[in-house]
């Protein structure tokens, strides 16, 4: 949310614009220029500004006495300041009046007055360095701000490190420097990130507002722009401010198509944001990858087999499938492979303590064994009639030292021990990650998970080109938030020859108020912090819903999924309980594989379509888990009484 | 000045909240009034829904208990329709997103309009998400309250400056429900957003008696008690007119 200064106020007409469209500085310029005000006249113009407006003071290398005079006196409430200050004037100027400082930043002026300053302001003009290069050179680097600004000379924080050698060794080192960073300025520029909110000024007008918003700095400061012939102009004043407003209100963020956002309560937002910062902080870092691929291949099992199943394949008689062995990762499902990159980030965030929420428990017990792994403190929200549903799992979770709490709000399910999930991270976000499980929430977390599971159709499609060299006819995966068949799909998108096929939940049968299944008889809606696809009533009241699968018993469906379903890159189909507890079975006696009763489903809608496919096609169906903790449950739906 | 507003001139007001149609309509109605009378200056209606994510146990189970005893917005836009005959008190909405869009926002909004509504209070639609209700609501006169937590920090500057009504300033972290103990954040938050707009600021999120009420009418304009009512009404169901006049009647003297 990009904040607004219009600096050079110097008229009482000026005062009088500013006050209609409120932007949140204002600037007087107290140092030579065709706008500079005398004492007196800033007193005058700030005794007619409103009070919501908080005025700068602009000064270059003033005494200090006049800038604690101005604040104290409350003609200012910020002092900016653009000649060669120091570090030592600074602490002076903090000492006599602690007025808070925006800092222009310039060539040599050290890390210390970074430090010192609580804003700091980069100009595009001038930077410092008198060549002059334009707003596009900033916003290409930013938020690598400090990286370009290190690199064009304007901190010296290698001094230090450099103490007590030789200067013929302080030169090599500069050298070297110099090089390295513009070697690695893209990839480690992070570490230079300055910390500091920072302004971004510099003939900010109309014409190129947006660009200079899409860098993300904390305010833009705006002041030719703002005027027509030298003095400002009442409309340039409104329309600038109001892009800035509109630009917070923006519906573009985490957007799949009109699906996603961040529908949550304030108190949450803070979190999300703060995630959504730090995710992109590390999503791209080469040690985070490297940590995470680490572990995937040494912990998780990855990659995971793409396996030919030659006995299915025959026996349905039609195109060729293969089986993206996800059951065979650690803990028996794709789950995993989110958990370990978000509990790894959350490492990275210092968070010391991990929730989630849990339907058939597969992501739980992931999230369980990935905190016991890291040393995390974990929790875990699972409804009450999923604890019943899968007692197993619950035990296995409190084995691996995490403690669950059986939700018995609502109805009992998914839905609500995603409800209490949220809840508890209002309460303690500080120390505390929600590792969301599925494709689904508020943004970021559709991204988050969506990348994290996409290594599953990273490898089919390498796994699948070096076996077959092409590319698959289709690729099917069971829906419930959607988290593997994302995954299954992501890689394959752009790739239009692929069919995808997400699987959802029928219960007793789409037509029966018993049933999971979102696309077939969901509406747009906005629940759990995202616009999406919902089981509703006529009055927005989200609808029990129901599966034999406690993973698919949700209510709703990722965003992207939504968009792929409507813009019609992706096509999904409703399998019963009856469908998927044959192709259990199934699966079991033909391949010796016991799915999860949540992939089982895709493994039905594999045996009805692939006869109608030609031999020359090649099926992949994901098998997102395996089948044990479901053995019981089937035997119950068999009529045969197996106790656990 | 909007309605909402103009009933904080010159006092510190107390808002309370219950939720429609627990334990029924009818109790819900005669509780609005009773609530006018104690001397409220705004009253929140919960319109209940299945999932309250910002919601607490109390007001969790009061959404349940009134589905379950099948209160709908209609249901809800009749009784307000048939207060209005002689509430003049603002009267406001709170519920969730969905309640209003899966119901068609504009058609909500027209609804809100023909019963005498003055406004909502989404807790789900934060800032960035606002504008696709901002603008049905305000062709139809109806203000949206903008609502800033503890760990809004510097979102505060922005969303202030642009709220209408009053601000909804939650006292702490987490969901609805009764605190024995408020923190210092309060106070902090309503000066921060005090600094940048002029609206009225209105404390609510644990607050339960009227020694609480008292402390934070010192610095808020406005005092929000839900949970500590809902409580009351779950306790006396359809006879809790007069226990909940009586606690109301004790806040409004606490913080005249």
């Amino acid at each position: 949310m990009a904040k607004i200064k219009i600096c050079g106020i110097c008229r009482k007409e000026d005062v009088r614009y500013v006050n209609s469209a409120l932007p949140d500085y204002i600037g007087f310029v107290f140092a030579p220029s065709k706008r500079r005000v005398t004492h007196a006249q800033a007193a005058e113009l700030r005794s007619l500004l409103d009070s919501r407006i908080i005025p700068v003071g602009v000064f270059v290398n003033a005494p200090i006495d006049e800038i604690a005079e101005l604040y104290k006196s409350g003609v200012i409430q910020i002092a900016q300041l653009h000649g060669g200050e120091n570090a030592d004037y600074i602490r002076k100027l903090k000492d006599v009046c602690n007025v808070p400082i925006i800092q222009a930043l310039r060539r040599g002026c050290g890390d210390s007055i970074c430090d010192l300053a609580d804003y700091v302001l980069f100009d595009s003009s001038k930077g410092g360095t008198g060549t002059p290069f334009d707003l596009g050179d900033v916003v290409n680097t930013v938020p690598h701000l400090k990286a370009l600004l290190d690199l064009r000379g304007f901190f010296s924080s290698d001094k230090a490190e450099d103490e007590g050698l030789p200067s013929q060794v302080k030169e090599d080192n500069a050298v070297r420097r110099k090089k390295d960073r513009k070697d690695t300025m893209v990839l480690s520029a992070e570490q230079y990130m300055c910390d500091k909110p920072w302004f971004l000024a510099g003939g900010i007008d109309a014409g190129n507002i947006d660009t200079a918003l899409s860098a993300a700095p904390y305010a833009v400061d705006c002041s030719s722009g703002a005027e027509t012939d030298g003095v400002k102009d009442e409309t340039k004043i409104h329309a600038l401010t109001e892009r800035v407003r509109n630009e917070a209100k923006r519906l573009n963020k985490g957007r799949f198509g009109q699906f996603g956002g961040q529908y949550i309560p304030e108190t949450l937002m803070s979190a999300v944001l703060e995630l959504e910062r730090e995710y992109l902080k590390y999503k791209n870092d080469s040690e985070f990858t490297a940590e995470l691929n680490e572990l995937l291949a040494q912990y998780a099992g990855r990659p995971s087999r793409l396996y030919y199943a030659e006995k299915m394949t025959r026996d349905l008689g039609g195109a060729k499938i293969y089986l993206k062995r996800e059951d065979l990762n650690h803990t028996g499902s794709h789950k995993l492979n989110n958990v370990l990159g978000q509990i790894l980030l959350a490492k990275k965030m210092g968070k010391t303590r991990v929730i989630a929420e849990t339907g058939a428990g597969q992501h739980g017990v992931a999230t369980a064994t990935v905190a016991a792994l890291m040393d995390m403190e974990c929790e875990i929200f699972m409804g009450k009639e999923d604890t019943e549903r899968q007692a197993l799992n619950v035990y296995r979770m409190e084995l691996l030292g995490a403690k669950v709490n059986a939700v018995t709000s609502g109805t009992a399910t998914l839905k609500d021990a995603v409800n209490a999930t949220m809840r508890e991270w209002a309460a303690r976000m500080n120390d505390t990650h929600y590792v969301l499980g599925s494709v689904m929430g508020p943004h970021p977390f559709p991204t988050i998970v969506r990348d994290f599971q996409a290594v599953i159709s990273r490898e089919i499609k390498e796994q699948l080109l070096s076996k077959e060299g092409r590319l698959p006819d289709a690729v099917l995966a069971c829906v419930g938030g959607g988290s593997n068949a994302i995954g299954s799909f992501y890689e394959f998108i752009k790739d239009e020859t692929v069919a995808l096929i997400g699987c959802e939940a029928a219960g007793k049968g789409v037509d029966t108020p018993q049933n999971a299944a979102t696309i077939a008889n969901g509406r747009t809606g906005v629940f759990h912090g995202m616009k999406s696809l919902f089981c509703q009533d006529d009055f927005g009241q989200i609808a029990p819903v129901y599966s034999i699968s406690a993973g698919l018993d949700y209510p709703g469906i990722g965003p992207e999924h939504a968009d792929l379903f409507e813009t019609g890159r992706a096509s999904y189909v409703a399998v019963t309980d009856d469908e998927a507890v044959d192709a259990f079975e199934y699966l079991s006696r033909t391949e010796g594989i016991i799915p999860a009763i949540e992939s089982a489903h895709a493994v039905a809608y594999a045996r009805k379509l692939a006869p109608t496919m030609d031999k020359d096609k090649i099926m992949v169906v994901t098998v997102s888990g395996r089948g044990d903790k479901d053995v019981a449950a089937i035997a119950r739906y068999r009529g045969i009484d197996v106790h656990e | 000045m909007s309605r909402i507003t103009d009933a904080f001139k010159d006092k510190r007001v107390f808002i309370p909240f219950i939720t429609g149609g627990d334990p029924d309509i009818e109790t819900t109605e005669k509780l609005v009034r009773v609530l006018a009378k104690a001397g409220a200056g705004v009253i929140e209606i919960g319109i209940p829904f299945s999932d309250p994510v910002a919601e607490g146990e109390v007001i969790q189970a009061a959404d349940e208990r009134a589905l379950k005893a099948g209160c709908t917005v209609d249901k809800l836009f009749s009784m307000v329709t048939r207060l209005r005959e002689d509430v003049t008190t603002p009267l406001l909405f709170m519920t969730y997103y969905n309640a209003i869009f899966g119901y068609g926002t504009e058609r909500f909004i027209e609804k809100c309009v023909q019963c005498g509504i003055d406004g909502l209070i989404v807790p789900d639609l934060p800032f960035e998400e606002m504008g696709e209700l901002l603008a049905p609501a305000h062709e139809g006169g109806i203000e949206v309250i903008s609502l800033i937590a503890p760990t809004s920090d510097e979102r505060i500057d922005t969303i202030a400056r642009q709220s209408e009504g009053f601000l909804y300033c939650v006292s702490s972290l987490g969901v609805t429900g009764v605190r024995g103990q408020l923190g210092g954040l309060a106070k902090h938050m309503v000066e921060r957003a005090k600094r940048v707009t002029a609206t009225p600021c209105a404390v609510g999120f644990g607050v339960s008696n009227a020694e609480q009420a008292a402390e934070i009418a010192k610095f808020a304009d406005g005092v929000i008690v839900g949970s500590a009512i809902v409580r009351l009404v779950a306790e006396y169901k359809t006879a809790s007119e007069q226990p909940v006049f009586d606690f109301a009647k004790g806040i409004v003297e606490a913080i005249s």
